[in-house]
C-alpha cells in the first residue's frame, strides 16, 4: 500500500509531539495530532504533546479500569498528562526522563531500572520500554483519528538528539519497531529537524539570508538536554547546498534545570517568611517558576513576578502564600548561572567523579552552557578561525528573550574580539522568522520527509562522528598488565547514508562458537581519520567508549551441523551506514565462511 | 474584589441549576435543540470501537476540569469574609489565570464582532436575537444602527473531556486526596 501521509514525531525528554501532512495535496500543509491522552482519573482529554511520562500504578488503582484508553483496557500504566502530575504525587512509581537513560553507558538500557530508586514492589520498567510505550501511544492515537492509514503503510520521520551515539540510536530503533513503526522509518537529527523547520518558513528566501562560506550555529536547549549543531553553507556549481559539519557532546543540561534552580532560591524566600512547601507544593512552585522566567526575561518583561503557591488543602486562599522575584535576581541566577558571559578559550569545568557516584543520570557538573558552546565553537570551526554566522535558537526555554540576548551577545564578543570590529551588521546574527519553539523539531521532521518525497532542500550530513572498534595488540604478554589497545576506525566522520565502507588492514581471527567482544569508541572531533586508520594513543577527550559490540560466529556446514566451538575464522571488518541511517558493523569471513553482524551489547559491565 | 465577584456571578451563571439542567438535556440530545442558544460544536472524532458510555454529564466534566486546572471550586467554596483583599486577590490571580486558559482551550473563546468598545455598529437585516441584544431606546425595524457596549462572547467548538469512570464517581468533581 502507498502511503497517504508523511509523519514527524518529536521523540522528547519531556514532551513528544507528533506532526502530518497528506502527500497528496500540491504543498505540505502540516498540522499537529491532537493526542488524546489521560488527564485525571478516567478522564481523557487532548493535547498536542504527550508528556513523556510513565506512572505505574499499584494492583487497586488500576483494578476499576481508571487507566483504560480507548484502544485500551486492563492497563496498569498511564502515559501522558495525568503521569506527569503523578510524578509530583507519587515520584517513586512515575518514570521520568526515561530518552536520556538511554544513552547511558553504564547501566543494561533493556532491564527494567526505572523508575531508578524505586522499592522493589514497584514493577519496573527498561528505559527501552517506556520510550516504546510513549510511541505506541502516539500510534494509537494516529490510528483512532486515521484509521485508513494504518502507520506501517506511512512514511515516518523520528528524530533522535544529534548527539545520540550510535547505541541509543539503536536502541530508540528497536523501541520503534517495538512500539510499531514501519521498519523503514528514518532517524533525523533534531536540530536538523529544528532546521528544516526554518527553512520551510523562509521558503525560498533562505538563499537572501544565507551566503556560501557561512555557517549555522543551532542550539537547542529541551528540558532536560542541550544539543549543538553546526550546519555550513557552501556553493556547489553556483547552487547553495547546506551541509552539518559538526555536533556536540550529550549534554545533560536543559530548562527543567533552569526552572529548579529559580524553585529552589525562591522556596528559600518561603522559608525567611516561615513557609515550608511540602513537596506537593514544590512541584507546583516549579510551575509557577517557569512562569515566572518566562514572564522576567521577556522583551520588555515586568520587573517584579509574584510568584503564589496556593494552600494544599480545601482551604485554598487561606494557605496560599507569595513572594516577590525581582527581573534583577532571576537573570542574575539564571543568566548568569547557566549563560555566563565568558570567553571562547573558556572549557567547562569537570568535576571530579566521587569515589560512590550514585547510579543516576550523569548530570552535567558544570551546568554554563555558554562554556560547553565555547568548547564546541572552538573545536569545530577551525577552518577560518572564525564564530558561527549565523544563529538558531531551538527549544523552550528561548521563549524568553533574555536567554536568545545574552548567547547572541557571547557568541559576538567572541567574534570581535578577533575582528577588533564591534559592527554589530557584520556579527553573529539569529536567523529569524516565525519559529514555533514547542513544534519546530516534529514539524521540520515532517517537512524532511516530505522533501525527501517529493523533492526539496535537503541538509547533508552523513554520519556526526567516527566510529572505532578496540583491538587488543598481539605481542608478548606481561603478566598482571593488560595488553595494550589500539583503535581501529570503521566509520569515517560524515560517511553517507546508504553507503559501505570495506575496512583494510583489520584482518584478525576470530573463535567460533563463542561470542566475540570489541569495545567500541566515537570520536566527535577526529575527522580526518578513514577506514582503517590505527590509533596507538588518544585522549579522553577525542575518543568516547560506549558499549561494546558482540557476536557470536557459528560456522554452519553443509550437513547443517554446526562446527566444533574453537576453530578460528579469519575475518574482516565491514561497516555500513543503512539509508536510515543506521550503523552496522560486519564480519566477514575472507575465505568466503559467511557473514556476521556485530549487535550492541548493552548489559552492565 | 471585582473580579471576584464577576467570577461568582460567571459561577452562578455557568452553574445555575435550571441552567445547567437545560445544558444537561441539550448535551445528552446531541446538541440539537432548538430552544437553546446555539453552539457551533465540531463533534469530535469519537473512536468507531468503543460505544459511548454517557454516565457523566458535560457539566459535571466542564466542572472537574476547572478544579483539576485551576481550582475554581475550592475558591469560591471558600468563605471570603475571613480573608484580607490582599490575601483573595494573591489566590484569585492564579486561579483566574488558570480558568483563562482552561476556557479558552475548551471553548477557544472569540469575541463576536472585533470592533472596538464604543464604536459605530449596525446589525444586519435578519436580525438575531441571540447574537444581538439592543438596550436603549429600541424602536422600528431593523438594521439597527448604535453604539458597541459588549463585544460579545462566542464558543468556536466545545472540545471537552471524555469521561471513562466508573458510575459511583461519575458526579465527582475532585477526588479525596490522602497522603501516605
Amino acid at each position: 500500500m502507498t502511503a497517504q501521509y508523511i509523519i514527524g514525531i518529536d521523540l522528547g525528554t519531556t514532551n513528544n509531539v507528533l506532526a502530518y501532512a497528506d502527500l497528496n495535496a500540491d504543498s505540505a500543509l502540516i498540522e499537529l495530532l491532537q493526542i488524546p491522552q489521560l488527564v485525571a482519573a478516567g478522564t481523557l482529554d487532548k493535547r498536542t504533546s504527550l508528556p513523556s511520562f510513565v506512572y505505574l500504578a499499584t494492583e487497586s488503582e488500576s483494578a476499576e479500569g481508571a487507566f483504560d484508553l480507548p484502544w485500551a483496557t486492563g492497563r496498569s500504566y498511564v502515559v501522558g498528562e495525568w503521569a506527569r502530575k503523578r510524578s509530583a504525587e507519587a515520584p517513586d512509581r512515575t518514570v521520568v526522563a526515561a530518552k536520556s537513560w538511554l544513552c547511558h553507558p553504564r547501566v543494561d538500557r533493556r532491564q527494567p531500572v526505572l523508575p531508578a530508586g524505586a522499592s522493589d514492589e514497584v514493577k519496573k520498567i527498561s528505559p527501552v520500554t517506556a520510550s516504546k510505550y510513549y510511541l505506541a501511544h502516539l500510534i494509537a492515537a494516529w490510528e483512532q483519528q486515521f484509521p485508513d492509514a494504518k502507520i506501517a503503510d506511512q512514511k515516518v520521520v523520528l528524530t533522535v538528539p544529534a548527539s545520540f551515539d550510535p547505541v541509543a540510536r539503536e536502541l530508540t530503533r528497536e523501541a520503534a519497531l517495538a512500539a510499531g513503526l514501519p521498519a523503514d522509518f528514518i532517524l533525523l537529527e533534531e536540530p536538523q529537524a529544528a532546521l528544516y523547520a526554518w527553512l520551510t518558513a523562509q521558503g525560498d528566501d533562505w538563499r537572501k539570508q544565507l551566503k556560501a562560506g557561512e555557517s549555522v550555529l543551532v542550539c537547542d536547549i529541551g528540558g532536560g538536554t542541550t544539543d549543538l549543531t553546526l550546519v555550513r553553507v557552501q556553493d556547489e556549481s553556483g547552487d547553495l547546498v547546506l551541509e552539518r559539519a559538526a555536533v556536540g557532546d550529550h549534554l545533560l543540561v536543559g530548562g527543567d534545570n533552569m526552572d529548579l534552580t529559580l524553585a529552589h532560591s525562591v522556596a528559600g524566600k518561603f522559608a525567611e517568611q516561615g513557609t515550608n512547601l511540602n513537596p506537593w507544593q514544590s512541584v507546583s512552585l516549579w510551575h509557577s517558576c517557569r512562569s515566572a522566567k518566562e514572564a522576567l526575561l521577556a522583551e520588555g518583561g515586568d520587573d517584579t513576578y509574584k510568584v503564589s503557591v496556593l494552600g494544599r488543602g480545601s482551604k485554598l486562599i487561606g494557605g496560599t502564600v507569595s513572594v516577590d522575584v525581582n527581573r534583577s535576581e532571576a537573570a542574575d541566577l539564571l543568566l548568569n548561572g547557566f549563560l555566563p558571559n565568558c570567553q571562547k578559550s573558556d572549557r567547562p569545568e569537570r568535576q571530579p567523579a566521587s569515589g560512590f557516584q550514585e547510579l543516576g543520570l550523569a548530570y552535567e557538573s558544570d551546568p554554563r552552557i555558554t562554556r560547553h558552546v565555547a568548547q564546541f565553537v572552538e573545536t569545530h570551526c577551525t577552518v577560518e578561525n572564525s564564530s558561527p554566522q549565523w544563529i538558531l535558537f531551538n527549544g523552550g526555554v528561548f521563549k524568553a528573550t533574555g536567554f536568545r540576548d545574552r548567547l547572541l551577545n557571547v557568541l559576538r564578543g567572541w567574534t570581535s574580539s578577533e575582528t577588533g570590529s564591534s559592527d554589530e551588521e557584520s556579527n553573529v546574527q539569529s536567523l529569524s522568522g516565525v519559529h514555533d519553539l514547542d513544534h519546530a523539531v516534529a514539524t521540520g521532521a515532517c517537512h524532511y520527509g516530505w522533501s525527501k518525497q517529493n523533492g526539496g532542500l535537503r541538509i547533508r550530513g552523513g554520519v556526526a562522528a567516527s566510529y572505532y572498534v578496540g583491538i587488543e595488540s598481539a605481542g608478548l604478554a606481561i603478566p598482571g598488565a593488560p595488553r595494550p589497545l589500539k583503535a581501529l576506525c570503521v566509520v569515517p566522520f560524515g560517511m553517507e547514508e546508504g553507503s559501505e565502507a570495506e575496512v583494510p588492514g583489520g584482518e584478525i581471527g576470530l573463535v567460533t562458537g563463542q561470542p566475540a567482544t570489541f569495545r567500541f569508541f566515537v570520536s566527535n572531533t577526529r575527522k580526518e581519520d578513514q577506514p582503517g586508520t590505527m590509533l596507538n594513543s588518544w585522549t579522553e577527550e577525542e575518543l568516547s567508549e560506549t558499549d561494546p559490540l558482540e557476536a557470536t560466529l557459528n560456522l554452519t556446514l553443509e550437513d547443517g551441523e554446526t562446527t566444533s566451538p574453537e576453530s578460528c575464522v579469519p575475518v574482516r571488518f565491514e561497516s555500513r551506514i543503512t539509508e536510515l541511517g543506521m550503523f552496522e558493523l560486519w564480519c566477514i569471513g575472507t575465505g568466503g565462511e559467511g557473514e556476521w553482524k556485530l549487535e550492541f551489547s548493552v548489559r552492565e559491565s | 474584589m471585582g473580579l471576584i465577584v464577576a467570577t461568582k456571578a460567571f459561577c452562578k451563571l455557568l452553574f445555575d441549576k435550571n441552567l445547567s439542567n437545560a445544558f444537561n438535556e441539550w448535551a445528552q440530545s446531541g446538541g440539537v435543540s432548538t430552544t437553546t442558544p446555539k453552539i457551533e460544536t465540531k463533534p469530535a472524532q469519537k473512536p468507531a470501537a468503543t460505544p459511548a458510555k454517557p454516565i457523566r454529564s458535560d457539566a459535571i466534566s466542564l466542572l472537574a476540569a476547572l478544579q483539576r486546572e485551576a481550582r475554581l471550586v475550592d475558591i469560591v467554596k471558600e468563605p471570603l469574609a475571613n480573608f484580607s483583599d490582599e490575601q483573595v486577590g494573591a489566590a484569585a490571580r492564579d486561579v483566574l489565570t488558570n480558568t483563562g486558559k482552561v476556557l479558552d482551550r475548551i471553548f477557544d473563546l472569540q469575541p463576536l464582532t472585533d470592533q472596538e468598545d464604543g464604536s459605530s455598529i449596525e446589525t444586519p437585516a435578519d436580525f438575531d436575537t441571540g447574537r444581538y441584544n439592543l438596550t436603549g431606546n429600541v424602536s422600528g425595524e431593523a438594521p439597527y444602527r448604535g453604539k458597541l457596549a459588549h463585544h460579545g462572547w462566542e464558543a468556536k467548538q466545545c472540545q471537552l473531556p471524555n469521561w471513562t469512570g466508573s458510575k459511583s464517581s461519575a458526579k465527582v468533581v475532585a477526588p479525596i486526596e490522602i497522603e501516605l
